[in-house]
């Protein structure tokens, strides 16, 4: 067997074009994610987005662009009531994201018959990435890139010091409503892929890997987006050829990795 | 002119600071000088737009100081930040977002009496004293038009100080900056400063240090009869 010989199928060709799109912009800002301590937020907004779902399939529409709108409806949520009430952000979360999966749980409940969608949503699918979804990926993937690319120097000084980010100037509530955002939305185009159960570790791992040696920010943004896409790419072409589930093969390679980078600090000294 | 008119902060009903007044001439150097828990951090924060102002008002030029925030350089009296967060020296003074081309960042760091090799460090890797050394190169990186310094000198060793005030003096000669900085060290600030502005939840007294800095006012301002802190020299100014 040819070891590219997975990239001859046309739904590979798709599942890896978008994985790849997605393993930059997750890596991206995955890495403002674990430098700001937002691992949760991930976890939450893919778990939430399963009410956007379960109501397209519900009223017949096509899932993933109803999700993501749901999904920046619940970062803007998170933002406003994050800043208005005295509650943390785990804790505004937690309520959001329990309350929206409870909504998608109920209309699930009234949506009869089998739902392969839903099903696919919840654990991801490579076979799902239709043209559609491909063209959503990468269009939102290049808007979402080109305000990192714009936003970056702002955003790490945010992440460094919300202090010193707003004495030099920096947009702070502009700038964070603007990743979360990004966040939620990326997260949603995630999921497409990994699931809502495993896409969250997309965001996490590959920062937190090259987090554990990297000594500037440059090199923790590019190793960390070259973990994430050695990880997607391999993921998906383990999958094809064991005939595992691909998100579940993409995490757990990503976490050999983590391991492995994690074990080799481990036995260094001090 | 930097103008404070009739400030007031307050944190939640308590008022911290009432009736605030003061100006302060472009170009020059001011202290605001007080006991501890008088104020003076909560004023410069009120002032940066940090701390929520109850009422009054801060201008610069005529302008609200809020929007000439591109012009400020400001030291915090802690930097709170992760010390694991993975940042080098160079893209934290690289991090600087103002208009103004800034000054190599080598010849910055000599400034302040760091060596070149610091620029590859990472941030958290580096001492107090280091550390404070790159946090004023950072606020004075891009001459602002407004240098803003809660307790500057805080961990840094005599060299180290003298170094920072004649930086301070250079700064405001050619780039005609007006400086305000917090400061403990009254017989340092008699010697440096154009105005001083004594606080203690209220305005105690504000003008040239030689009219402000008397037996009386301080005592006053520190509830003590005997200031020897004022008679205290430094002999390497």
């Amino acid at each position: 067997m040819e070891p590219l010989s997975f990239l001859a199928f046309g739904f590979m060709q798709r599942a890896t074009l978008a994985g790849l799109f997605l393993g930059v912009l997750l890596a991206s800002l995955g890495v403002f994610v674990t430098l700001r301590n937002m691992a949760f937020f991930g976890e939450g907004i893919a778990h939430g987005s399963l009410a956007g779902i379960a109501l397209a399939v519900f009223a017949g529409l096509s899932p993933l662009p109803v999700a993501m709108g749901w999904a920046v409806i619940l970062a803007l949520l998170i933002f406003f009531l994050e800043r208005r009430t005295r509650l943390s952000a785990d804790s505004v979360l937690g309520i959001l994201f329990t309350s929206s999966m409870a909504l998608g749980v109920v209309i699930m409940n009234m949506t009869h018959g089998y739902q392969p969608e839903l099903i696919s949503f919840l654990f991801g699918s490579i076979l799902s990435v239709s043209y559609f979804d491909l063209f959503i990926i990468i269009g939102c993937s290049l808007v979402i890139l080109t305000w990192l690319f714009f936003s970056h120097r702002q955003l790490t000084l945010l992440s460094l010091s919300e202090e010193q980010a707003t004495v030099a100037g920096v947009p702070v509530a502009l700038q964070t409503v603007l990743f979360y955002i990004a966040l939620a939305l990326a997260t949603v185009l995630g999921v497409k892929i990994l699931g809502i159960i495993l896409i969250s570790a997309l965001l996490i791992i590959p920062a937190a890997t090259s987090r554990i040696f990297a000594e500037n920010f440059r090199s923790h943004m590019i190793w960390s987006v070259v973990f994430s896409e050695l990880i997607i790419f391999f993921g998906l072409a383990f999958s094809f050829y064991l005939n595992t589930p691909s998100g579940a093969t993409i995490v757990l390679l990503g976490a050999i990795i983590f391991f492995l980078v994690a074990g080799k600090k481990l036995l260094q000294r001090p | 002119m930097i103008r404070v008119e009739n400030l007031e902060v307050r944190f939640g009903t308590h008022p911290v600071l009432t009736g605030v007044q003061f100006e302060v001439t472009l170009g020059k150097i001011a202290a605001i000088i007080g006991p501890n828990g008088s104020g003076k951090t909560t004023l410069i924060r009120a002032m940066l737009g940090l701390t929520p102002i109850a009422h009054g008002k801060v201008l610069f030029d005529g302008k609200p100081l809020e929007r000439m925030r591109d012009q400020i350089g400001y030291l915090p009296q802690k930097f709170r930040f992760d010390p694991d967060f993975p940042i080098s020296v160079g893209e934290f003074l690289g991090l600087t977002l103002r208009r103004k081309k800034p000054t190599s960042l080598t010849a910055k760091l000599t400034e302040v009496g760091l060596s070149a090799s610091i620029l590859y460090k990472r941030l958290g890797s580096l001492s107090g004293g280091q550390l404070q050394r790159v946090l004023i190169a950072h606020a004075t990186l891009h001459h602002p038009a407004l240098l803003i310094l809660d307790e500057p000198s805080t961990g840094i060793d005599i060299v180290g100080e003298k170094q920072f005030y004649e930086l301070i003096e250079r700064q405001v000669k050619e780039h005609h900056t007006t400086v305000l900085l917090v400061s403990h060290d009254i017989a340092v600030i008699a010697k440096v400063v154009d105005q001083v502005i004594c606080v203690n939840k209220k305005l105690v007294c504000s003008g040239p240090p030689r009219e402000t800095l008397t037996q009386e006012t301080l005592s006053e301002l520190y509830g003590h009869n005997d200031m020897e802190l004022y008679r205290h020299q430094h002999p390497h100014l």
